[in-house]
């Protein structure tokens, strides 16, 4: 009896294994893998309008947009995938910028050399916050991640060795005003592609699969034989290293680095905003919500020019896209069976 | 010693303050279970009513409280009608209710800081200068009202709460939605009600803030922090825990304030609330862990 109640076992396992080989297979067979690298292709080569003529606005939108790009996609892998909601992010934004920051400024290394070690750290420092911060859930872990900016900004300001509030100049790189752009442009290209590349990978994986299992029902997860704990801490150190890889290019970019332009609420806002607007946990939708975000901001910000009204409208479209929109761009489309091929990552 | 005495007084006089900003924020997730994040920018807001009462009419911080309460209260239920009933019945709602409140909380600042600039206020009655002395101690007198006040407030509340009929179906409510509703009891209404007296009280702390500290729109993302640290210390919809905690808190950060440096003050609160939600979530006085 026994030996063949196996046998069916096998038999059936055998069966749906081979039922799901054909399901990928078919999907593959849909996707269109061409558009993004097509995409990425004219975005690399974008920069030869640069001979005949200076497209440095286009470059900074489009180079702005793949940084947030990068790091909603990070934000994604643990506030989309896994469903904890972090408005803290912008503590490793913070601490790439800084960790490459002070190297270039100490030791002159480029930040583009440097930044998959701040990667790395904000990678490690992402693990042991995880490791604390990821036993609480729902409206706590959301506290709680408030509160690391707080203590963060804190600690920023008063660390002396980093400039305190006042932060540190860092060196320009000495190309011309038509090419200095560049290295960034490229840099922030390449991120945001690998961000997009890893949150695909992420998703077509066991790992993802049990990230996704945790946002529905992080019990059942468990009880169904997932790792929640080890998973989930994973998920906070990958993310963390995209956002902080952004930000230790970004302080390059900027040439400064000062707690101010890190540590305010407005980059972790507009790191969730973006997500939800897209499609949380799709991996299209961070890219589109960035998109959009930034067009936005550019509109917004030339037209009423002011930073009170710029929270405000930031506020207003988060509000509303909560209440009206909570699937996102992506995520309404494919409700609606409308999503275009194109535009289908996941 | 007369070090260790002025420290305390100064940390129980804020305490006070604290308790009655932080027992808005405790009504609302008790009743509604709703962490409001927009409660502190909510209080910013009294602060701005009783400023330009003093401002522009002269009027004792202490006589507007009345006046920003009702204004604050009829911002809350206008808010509670156009943003949370409808999401009363949403999947996620405590996690949508915690983004909601974000989103209402950057409009409000927003708001604010269009209209009255980033600038730091303070409305300046002749008592918020003065101080009582007591041997080698001082007292401020305007911390003393404040405090005084804000305590005599919450009893009142809590007073509404025990007796009152209404009070009676918000207890219910907080203790049990369901088995409230049951019983008969609208709760619906109870949550509006509720809401409006957190938010309200929200405009009650804001007045008596205006003289205490400076404000200007964009502090109240530390403060959010500070009062979810009471709260959650407290027990989140215990009344007598967030006075506790208050208490307690404001005195530890008044010490590390005088011994080790001011800046290091706000970050008890930061820390302790890292501490409690780690540790024991449910807080002093819960009994369940329910923000966990």
């Amino acid at each position: 009896m026994m030996s063949i109640a196996f046998q069916d076992t096998s038999n059936v396992l055998q069966a749906r294994a081979e039922h799901n080989a054909k399901l990928a297979l078919r999907a593959d067979r849909k996707r269109v893998t061409w558009f993004p690298v097509v995409v990425l292709g004219l975005l690399l080569a974008l920069p030869a309008l640069q001979f005949v003529g200076n497209y440095n606005y286009v470059l900074h939108l489009i180079l702005f947009t793949a940084c947030y790009a990068t790091m909603a996609s990070g934000w994604n892998i643990l506030g989309g995938f896994t469903g904890y909601i972090s408005l803290g992010h912008n503590v490793f934004f913070c601490i790439g910028g800084y960790f490459a920051g002070m190297i270039l400024a100490r030791y002159g290394v480029s930040t583009l050399v440097t930044a998959p070690l701040a990667g790395l750290i904000c990678a490690a420092v992402g693990y042991l916050i995880g490791r604390i911060t990821l036993k609480t859930r729902g409206p706590s872990f959301i506290i709680s991640s408030l509160a690391l900016v707080m203590i963060a900004r804190i600690l920023f300001d008063n660390w002396h060795f980093v400039g305190g509030a006042n932060g540190v100049a860092l060196p320009a790189n000495d190309l011309s005003v038509v090419w200095a752009k560049l290295p960034y442009y490229y840099a922030f290209v390449v991120l945001a592609a690998a961000a997009v590349f890893v949150s695909y990978k992420i998703k077509h994986s066991k790992f993802g699969l049990g990230l996704r299992a945790i946002s529905k029902d992080e019990i059942k997860a468990e009880s169904a034989g997932i790792d929640t704990r080890t998973y989930k801490t994973l998920a906070f150190a990958i993310s963390a290293a995209f956002v902080g890889m952004a930000g230790a290019i970004w302080g390059e970019y900027l040439t400064y680095i000062r707690p101010n332009i890190f540590l305010v609420i407005l980059v972790s806002v507009n790191m969730v905003l973006m997500c939800i607007l897209g499609g949380k946990g799709t991996v299209a939708g961070p890219v589109i919500g960035a998109i959009l975000i930034v067009a936005f901001n550019e509109i917004f910000v030339a037209t009423l020019g002011s930073s009170e009204l710029n929270i405000l409208a930031s506020g207003l479209i988060m509000a509303l896209a909560l209440m009206f929109f909570p699937l996102g761009v992506i995520g309404t489309l494919a409700a609606k069976h409308r999503l275009p091929r194109i535009l289908n990552w996941d | 010693m007369a070090d260790i005495l002025q420290t305390l007084i100064l940390g129980l006089a804020l305490g006070g303050v604290f308790a009655l900003m932080g027992s808005g924020l405790s009504l609302v997730f008790g009743v509604m279970r709703i962490v409001n994040l927009a409660h502190p920018v909510m209080i910013i807001a009294g602060a701005y009513v009783a400023y330009w009462g003093f401002k522009l009419y002269g009027i004792d911080p202490l006589v507007m409280l009345p006046v920003a309460i009702v204004i604050l209260a009829v911002i809350g239920i206008l808010l509670y009608k156009l943003v949370f009933e409808r999401e009363a019945r949403s999947a996620k709602y405590s996690e949508m209710t915690v983004l909601l409140t974000f989103a209402v909380a950057m409009i409000v600042e927003g708001a604010l800081g269009g209209l009255f600039t980033n600038t730091q206020r303070v409305t300046s009655p002749a008592y918020a200068t003065d101080a009582i002395f007591i041997g080698d101690v001082f007292i401020p007198t305007g911390q003393l009202y404040a405090g005084i006040l804000s305590l005599v407030i919450i009893a009142g509340l809590a007073l509404f709460l025990k007796y009152s009929r209404f009070g009676y179906a918000i207890r219910a409510t907080t203790q049990n939605r369901e088995a409230a509703e049951l019983l008969g009891v609208n709760v619906s209404m109870v949550a509006l009600v509720s809401f409006a007296i957190g938010i309200g009280l929200a405009g009650a702390a804001g007045s008596l803030v205006s003289f205490v500290f400076s404000f200007f729109p964009a502090k109240h993302w530390e403060w959010i922090a500070v009062l979810m640290s009471l709260v959650v210390l407290g027990g989140m919809g215990s009344l007598l825990g967030t006075v506790v905690a208050s208490f307690l808190l404001s005195v530890i950060a008044a010490f590390v304030g005088t011994y080790i440096g001011a800046t290091w003050s706000t970050m008890t609160f930061f820390l302790a609330l890292f501490l409690i939600l780690l540790v024991r979530p449910q807080g002093l006085f819960g009994e369940k862990p329910e923000l966990a």
